[in-house]
């Protein structure tokens, strides 16, 4: 049964990254990784990772509540919202936080880092939240609880395992983050990241990179195990739809309102805003001639594919890791659930677990050189296929697709198995009529998620897709890495029609699974 | 029965896609026939469908581009795949990295120059008018009060633009002095960014992405390209100070099709091509008989004196990268 996705993730992942990494192993790697300036990059990394993934978690818990806790209008244009800044190439990112100039790199790089990641948060903490029985919160308020004492006390613990599960795939985001750190860093901001990155490109030091791949690699481990301890915890599941269970917007919501439209307003809209403020003007007047010139191939034909084929490449990229990353990522967590009903594959689960979840934290850097000298020549010369990029894009969201549907799957009260089971069902009948109903909402997030990945994702592209397989980050690479207003003002055009896309992209997702399920 | 069933449709996909790719590679991968060619270029390589058109007309060979990061990225990707090379033939070694191709013999025969590019600083003309305050003539003025933080120039760890000015101040200022040089720019707060888009976008005032520093490191010909809607051009270059960057193609070693990267290396050499460097580089051709374009006549001139092109960067990258970041530590 585990077969097919530990054949998908062996040879797409560990094959190509064990050969990059043991050409590094051959050499002197103990003596080029420990040093005292790899020390003070390690705490660098884990400690702004551990901040952002922190701060993401927190402003994520207002937003979370007020989206899938209550009923209002406009709820998901702002869920959608929340999620688009998630696939934003990293150089928009870095356009997009200029007014934050004046904040030491610090706290640019834990702002964009926020910016990012927050949505993820609300989603997975969301789609849990509004599943859980209100009854015992009811009980405490009636019987005088403050509504602080009734979180922290009654909803905070039955949030354990989505909070973990969300902090720690954000904790890994931000350590291997790549392009926020160079950009809105200066000198001192470096990471193992951008180490590996130096050590590798510019460099060539595979004993070094190997060694700190090697360091990157226990942070994920360490990240997960983390997760793991704090997600034991058990929550019932409100009998009725979400829908019926959403409340409208109460008075004692004010805090987290105001908290939410705060955060929404600074974080969210201020950056997306200053993108389409660029993407409008020309010559400083507002001004529709960019989206006319991305007809061109740019000023002095920049491009050498138009925009309309890096959308088609884009796309169809997107639709195939999806489906790829959804189908082994369902498979990889109903598979990792099944735990929860026999002790004795306790332990191999976690470590199925976690061999899914290295690949998030592990530098694209050493994936594109293990793939140039894996899959160059030799049996399978993926490298210079078109399926490459896809193949890819799903194996980087397959870790995300099992973050988002397990929690949801643990959390699923065990007595609706039992009394499933006395009922004659078979497994394929519970996980068809009662579990694929009860995560439908994780599923419609992972699917929006596995779409920003691969519509967004670059670094591991940019070493991957080649000639006409461009995507779109690529080309908008392309254009901002040449001097000219026309070439930056297309660059911004293609920056909003991304904002747009993936905006519509997530909007059509979500809309879908409310309209299922609330004809249930 | 469920168990089975999921195993054996997971099985079916995931060996059909790799059974696509196999059929991809096959019917698409061209480096097995004597008719294609194969040319790996640094990211900022472009060639309009014309002139592929003409080259593949002229030859009769069926040409295949890939683009491998920037000139550092390219020649370690090289490095790493030189016993069984991803192409025939390379374009975009430059001349900081040259030496370490050499030493790793990656190329069949010699690198042949193909185009070049002067790293110098760029001012805003519009901000100094402004401000009333006299341009800088050479690179040695920008440490003086006058210009305190209006300077932004490129990580030589991380940014090839980077490296060409370090290696232009380590000649200039001699072993001796360029610590001191860098010094005293750091105590004149210059912004050290990554890589030339942040730079030039972010921070530069004379772009569009109206940073708020006047001074930025970039190239002789960018002026060309920040013209306002009358024609005149916003900003200018510093002449002093210079790296000439320039840019080599070669045969690789072990490549399958030799010959045809030896008759891809003369077409870019040709007239045909070499005119397309200004319009589609940024870089002027190596052949000076090759006429430039209007824009670049009136905006844009090559530095009469450079410095730095001629030293051994390769011996001594590692040895001035890590004194460089001892002095920002």
């Amino acid at each position: 049964m585990w077969a097919a996705p530990v054949t998908f993730i062996v040879v797409l992942f560990y094959w190509p990254v064990a050969r990059i990494l043991a050409l590094g192993f051959s050499g002197d790697w103990l003596s080029a990784t420990l040093t005292s300036r790899t020390w003070h990059i390690v705490w660098f990394t884990i400690g702004q990772a551990l901040a952002s993934a922190a701060f993401s978690v927190i402003l994520a818990l207002p937003i979370a509540l007020l989206l899938y806790c209550r009923r209002f209008s406009g709820q998901r244009f702002l869920l959608a919202a929340v999620t688009v800044p998630f696939m934003l190439p990293t150089v928009v990112v870095g356009i997009a936080f200029t007014p934050f100039e004046g904040l030491p790199p610090i706290g640019r790089i834990i702002c964009a880092h926020l910016f990012m990641n927050v949505g993820i948060a609300v989603r997975i903490i969301g789609s849990v939240w509004h599943r859980i029985d209100t009854s015992a919160e009811e009980a405490a308020v009636l019987d005088g609880a403050g509504r602080f004492l009734v979180f922290t006390a009654i909803t905070l613990p039955q949030l354990r395992t989505a909070i973990a599960s969300a902090g720690a795939l954000i904790f890994l985001y931000c350590a291997s983050s790549f392009g926020v750190i160079m950009i809105l860093g200066n000198v001192h901001t470096r990471t193992l990241e951008t180490e590996i990155y130096v050590a590798a490109t510019q460099f060539l030091d595979l004993p070094r990179t190997s060694g700190l791949s090697l360091i990157q690699t226990a942070l994920t481990i360490g990240a997960f195990a983390v997760a793991h301890k704090y997600s034991r915890g058990r929550m019932s599941f409100a009998e009725n739809s979400d829908n019926q269970h959403r409340t409208p917007l109460q008075p004692s919501d004010k805090f987290a309102g105001l908290l939410a439209a705060g955060i929404f307003l600074f974080l969210i809209c201020w950056p997306l805003l200053r993108i389409t403020q660029k993407a409008f003007s020309f010559h400083g007047s507002w001004s529709l001639q960019n989206f006319k010139n991305l007809g061109s191939f740019g000023a002095r034909q920049t491009l050498s594919i138009t925009l309309l084929h890096a959308t088609f490449n884009s796309l169809r990229n997107m639709v195939l890791a999806s489906v790829l990353a959804l189908v082994v990522g369902t498979c990889v967590s109903y598979l990792l659930s099944r735990r929860k009903f026999n002790d004795a594959s306790h332990r191999s689960a976690t470590l199925l677990d976690t061999m899914f979840q290295i690949p998030v934290g592990t530098s694209a850097v050493v994936l594109g050189f293990g793939y140039l000298v894996t899959f160059s020549s030799g049996i399978l010369p993926l490298r210079s296929s078109w399926l490459v990029t896809p193949l890819v894009q799903a194996l980087l969201a397959t870790p995300l697709v099992v973050r988002i549907i397990f929690p949801a799957l643990m959390a699923i009260d065990s007595h609706v198995h039992e009394s499933a089971s006395i009922d004659t069902a078979d497994s394929r009948q519970i996980w068809r009529w009662i579990e694929v109903p009860l995560i439908r909402s994780a599923i419609s997030t992972s699917i929006a998620f596995t779409a920003l990945v691969s519509i967004g994702e670059f670094a591991s592209t940019s070493f991957l897709a080649y000639g006409d397989q461009a995507t779109l980050p690529l080309v908008l690479f392309q254009l901002i890495s040449h001097p000219g207003p026309q070439n930056y003002g297309m660059a911004m055009a293609t920056s909003f029609l991304l904002i747009i896309g993936a905006f519509a992209i997530v909007f059509s997702v979500s809309e879908k699974s409310s309209k299922v399920s609330s004809l249930e | 029965m469920h168990k089975q069933l999921k195993n054996i449709l997971t099985t079916i996909a995931i060996a059909l896609t790799i059974g696509i790719g196999f059929r991809q590679l096959n019917t698409d991968r061209p480096i097995t026939h004597s008719q294609d060619v194969v040319l790996v270029t640094h990211d900022s390589f472009v060639m309009s469908k014309e002139l592929v058109a003409a080259f593949e007309k002229a030859s009769g060979l069926k040409l295949t581009l890939i683009k491998a990061g920037d000139a550092g990225s390219l020649t370690n990707r090289l490095i790493l795949t030189k016993d069984s090379p991803i192409a025939d033939a390379v374009f975009g070694i430059d001349n900081t990295f040259a030496g370490l191709a050499n030493t790793n013999s990656l190329i069949d025969g010699e690198l042949t120059p193909t185009d070049f590019g002067d790293v110098c600083f760029n001012y805003d003309k519009v901000w100094f008018a402004k401000h009333q305050l006299a341009v800088p003539a050479s690179v040695a003025e920008l440490v003086e009060p006058a210009y305190r933080g209006l300077t932004v120039v490129e990580n030589p760890n991380t940014s090839s633009t980077g490296l060409a000015f370090l290696a232009a101040s380590i000649d200039k200022f001699g072993t001796s002095g360029w610590q001191d040089y860098w010094q005293s720019l750091k105590a004149n707060d210059i912004k050290v960014v990554d890589g030339w888009e942040t730079a030039y976008y972010t921070d530069f005032s004379g772009s569009s992405g109206h940073g708020s520093y006047p001074i930025v490191l970039s190239y002789a010909s960018s002026p060309a390209d920040e013209i306002d809607a009358a024609g005149h051009s916003l900003t200018a270059a510093i002449l002093d100070g210079c790296f000439r960057q320039t840019e080599y193609a070669g045969v690789l070693r072990h490549a399958k099709n030799p010959g045809n990267a030896r008759t891809l290396i003369n077409f870019l050499l040709s007239s045909q091509f070499q005119t397309s460097f200004p319009t589609a580089m940024y870089m002027y051709p190596i052949n000076p008989a090759v006429p430039l374009p209007s824009s670049w006549k009136t905006n844009t001139r090559i530095a009469p004196h450079t410095f730095g092109d001629r030293l051994d960067i390769n011996a001594h990258r590692k040895l001035w990268l890590t004194e460089w970041s001892a002095i920002f530590d």
